[in-house]
């Protein structure tokens, strides 16, 4: 048996007395394209910080390629590259002052740290944007750039969080190209995104979260056929007709906290909205 | 491309990335960060040429007086150390050192702006990358040694230490090595103040007690200076804070201040001199200790914001409601209004927003009635005696801070300000809206100030007096009323009420900064010569025929402004967008 990229045992975080992640067992094999989705405010940014070192967990424990992250949070970081939710870059420089110093601290040699700058601005299109300071970038090439920080030590788990947001088509599609290759060569990538499409897309493994707790865990196919909860919640095959992953994923978080649909027929409701 | 996303230039172990690499990296950051910072500017051609004249202009007023603040205490602690050696007082060494230490503290609370070119810096951030905690504690030490406390605290006791060296040159050795040793003691204790500061002040409760704190110790403070000035002569030997100072040496002999001046003085008994020594190493251990065990908790990975409230989980529960209740809460939105309102619907809805936000600001409540409590014991000191100055000081005095928040009315608003722009609104309601709530919190201070005044002064005041700086107080507002919203449209700036600002300004902000100073204060000093100007002519009235048609014209310019307050705004809108609206 292969030691997990991801694994987690009863995964916690509280913020006072609210709950925001509950007893999350995760897994999640090496060189899988592994998405993460749950409605807004489910835990999933809570989880990933907690993954990446971040925000430490109120309980449990996290295993990152089979090292134990609190232990050696150090050896992990090093394994890992992060797209965190506010992106963490530093306004006032530029784009390769940044990527030089990300790769200094990565600890690549100077060489290389000039070679992969060079190659991932000319990568990300923003190799004519060499004086610009970052605070000056839109956000998506802001988002560009943190990605490109994210890889740029060549990390074997990549922790994504809403990549995809603000990033034009040309630039989504490369990146994306670049994510499926990093996978075919044994790195595995974490994402999370509110764009199902994408995930379906390109993910060949799904979790759902909702308030906290996992709710679903497993293959596409998995989840399609309604063999992955994680909670007894029964996501259930609609006779035939293979679903998309908006219909699996609204079938198991659409519904209120007593098991009501949560998506009410539009006559019902803001009937004054012309 | 293919070695990265092959991950195969991965080093093999974590253990090998060298610390001299990683410190380099940062401080090359640091570097880049000061000198992008310094010397890059966004705006271009005329624009960039005149920011950086008066950039510059500012840099040559300002300067001069603040190296002036910080070359008189270094001075002053070289010739202190020397007289209190020479005069064989080394007890006074230990109340000289202890200042030293204020003098470091204060410099670190308020020399953030002079060091602004590095203060959108985070060093938490540092956590993501991979550093074993005792190197997260060393770049957490060493960044920021350059600030301006660190070198103002450093340059004073190495003055002191030359001083010592003078005054007895045998112990010229020993005071080096320990008020080195010192230096490092104050570098941990500020960091440590610095570290649990932050860590409080995320609390919006725990900030809201330290400014009442901060407030009282003000207000106590400008207390005792009322209580005990009048009664002595002027002068440095009788000064009461100097008085207490020299009393405090005693009390200082278990804290650092006492462990380092007699680890320098007690040179005749080695022992007790060791013995002071290892208690200021103990010290500067303790604090050191005490602010590693914060970072740890920040290199855990720790989250500083405040927890859901107990309000917000009830709200957050009730949401799931809301559909059921929806319909019925849109009906009740616009309930027929019986009768004529006080303002235009669109300026009640923003002076509802306005009030619920200053509601909520407990610092800026408290910030505004510390003034009110100074006015109160200033009319124990010798200016409650004469009401002809009395009143407008207290006036001027009291209008000084809440004056200043007309020049950013906006800024609070950050991102939400584009809901005026995208709104079927004219945006001189929003500008009025503001203004309201701003001249309602100034009137309130303004006459509440006045009736304070007229309560406790010691002498009545004249009825010409009274009308004089009533027309004054609305020469006052009116100019910066106006002033304030040209400035407002033109250069808004981003905060948060109630935290520090952190958001670097911008060379616009920095030039018209010097303006508003200007406008503040010679609007606010014009009061003095004018009644001194009465008192020449023994006319006491002058003042209301000096300031009544300024009041006018004043007023007026706001009237006019306001009319044309629509164009004006969306002839600024690519500043919103700039300056609030970016993410």
């Amino acid at each position: 048996m292969t030691t997990p990229a991801i694994d987690t045992a009863a995964l916690t975080r509280r913020f006072g007395d609210f709950t925001a992640v509950q007893d999350v067992n995760l897994r999640v094999e090496a060189g899988q394209f592994f998405g993460f989705l749950g409605p807004n405010g489910a835990g999933k940014s809570t989880t990933i910080k907690m993954l990446t070192g971040l925000l430490a967990p109120t309980s449990g424990s996290i295993r990152i390629l089979g090292e134990d992250l609190r232990a050696n949070s150090a050896a992990v970081k090093r394994q890992i590259g992060v797209v965190p939710e506010g992106m963490a870059l530093f306004g006032r420089l530029t784009a390769e002052e940044y990527l030089r110093f990300v790769g200094r601290m990565y600890g690549l040699d100077h060489a290389t740290t000039m070679q992969r700058t060079q190659e991932l601005l000319e990568f990300m299109q923003l190799a004519d944007e060499r004086k610009k300071l970052i605070t000056d970038f839109s956000h998506g090439m802001q988002k560009k750039l943190a990605m490109a920080a994210a890889v740029i030590h060549g990390p074997r788990v990549l922790f994504l969080d809403e990549p995809f947001e603000g990033v034009d088509a040309v630039a989504a599609g490369t990146l994306k190209a670049m994510l499926q290759r990093m996978i075919a060569r044994g790195a595995t990538v974490f994402l999370t995104s509110h764009v199902l499409e994408i995930v379906e897309r390109l993910c060949t493994h799904i979790a759902i979260i909702h308030r906290g707790q996992l709710v679903a865990q497993g293959s596409l196919e998995e989840l399609r056929a309604g063999q992955a909860n994680a909670d007894g919640a029964s996501p259930s095959p609609s006779g035939g007709k293979q679903r998309n992953l908006e219909e699996i994923f609204l079938e198991i978080v659409g519904t209120d906290r007593e098991g009501n649909p949560a998506a009410t027929a539009p006559e019902q409701e803001l009937s004054w909205l012309s | 491309m293919a070695e990265l996303e092959a991950g195969k230039l991965l080093p093999s172990s974590p253990r090998d990335i060298p610390v001299r690499v990683q410190l380099a990296a940062v401080a090359w950051l640091r570097w880049r960060i000061f000198i992008n910072s310094t010397f890059r500017r966004r705006t271009t051609g005329t624009r960039q040429a005149v920011g950086l004249a008066f950039a510059i202009l500012l840099r040559i007023i300002v300067w001069p007086f603040l190296a002036l603040m910080v070359i008189g205490p270094i001075g002053g602690s070289g010739f202190f150390a020397w007289m209190a050696v020479a005069d064989n007082h080394p007890q006074r060494l230990a109340p000289l050192l202890a200042a030293i230490t204020l003098l470091w503290l204060f410099v670190s609370v308020n020399g953030q702006n002079v060091a602004a070119v590095v203060s959108n810096f985070d060093p938490s951030s540092l956590t993501r990358f991979p550093l074993r905690f005792g190197r997260y504690l060393v770049l957490r030490t060493l960044i920021g040694l350059l600030t301006p406390s660190t070198i103002v605290g450093c340059l004073a006791l190495l003055a002191a230490a030359v001083g010592i060296g003078v005054a007895k040159p045998a112990m010229a050795l020993p005071a080096l090595v320990v008020l080195t040793v010192y230096a490092l003691m104050n570098v941990f204790l500020m960091r440590m103040i610095g570290a649990w500061m932050e860590r409080w002040l995320a609390n919006r409760r725990f900030r809201e007690i330290f400014s009442a704190l901060m407030a009282l110790s003000v207000v106590g403070f400008q207390f005792l200076n009322f209580q005990r000035a009048p009664a002595r002569a002027l002068g440095a030997r009788s000064s009461w804070v100097l008085s207490l100072l020299h009393s405090s040496g005693v009390n200082l002999h278990w804290l650092p201040p006492g462990f380092a001046a007699n680890a320098i003085v007690q040179p005749a008994h080695p022992f007790a001199a060791v013995a002071n020594f290892a208690g200021l190493l103990a010290s500067t251990a303790l604090f050191a200790g005490v602010f590693a065990i914060r970072l740890h908790k920040q290199f855990l990975g720790e989250y500083l914001s405040e927890g859901v409230s107990r309000r917000d989980r009830k709200r957050s529960g009730q949401r799931d409601g809301w559909r059921s209740q929806l319909t019925l809460s849109v009906a009740k939105v616009a309930p027929p209004q019986a009768g004529r309102p006080a303002f235009p619907p669109i300026v009640t809805v923003c002076l509802h927003k306005e009030w619920l936000i200053l509601r909520g600001n407990g610092v800026q409540l408290i910030g505004m009635l510390t003034p009110l409590v100074i006015v109160a014991l200033m009319s124990r000191s010798a200016f409650g005696g004469h009401s002809t100055y009395f009143l407008p000081g207290a006036i001027a005095y009291v209008l000084f801070g809440v004056l200043a928040g007309l020049y950013n009315v906006f800024g609070a608003d950050g991102l939400g300000v584009q809901v005026y722009l995208l709104a079927p609104i004219r945006l001189r309601d929003v500008i009025v809206a503001k203004n309201l709530m701003s001249l309602a919190v100034i009137i309130a201070e303004a006459g509440l100030a006045w009736v304070l005044v007229s309560v406790l002064a010691r002498t009545p005041i004249p009825l010409a007096t009274q009308v004089s700086t009533g027309l004054w107080t609305v020469f006052v507002i009116g100019v910066n009323l106006a002033l304030g919203t040209v400035r407002s449209i033109q250069a808004p700036r981003r905060f948060v009420p109630g935290q520090v600002q952190r958001r670097r300004a911008t060379p616009t902000n920095r030039t018209s900064g010097l303006l508003i100073l200007l406008v503040l204060f010679g609007s606010m000093a014009l009061q003095f010569p004018v009644t001194l100007l009465c008192s020449y002519f023994d006319n006491l009235w002058l003042g209301a025929w000096i300031f009544g048609p300024l009041a006018f014209a004043a007023v007026a310019a706001y009237a006019l402004l306001l009319r044309n307050a629509d164009q004006f705004i969306l002839a600024h809108r690519d500043v919103f967008a700039e300056e609030l609206c970016k993410a």
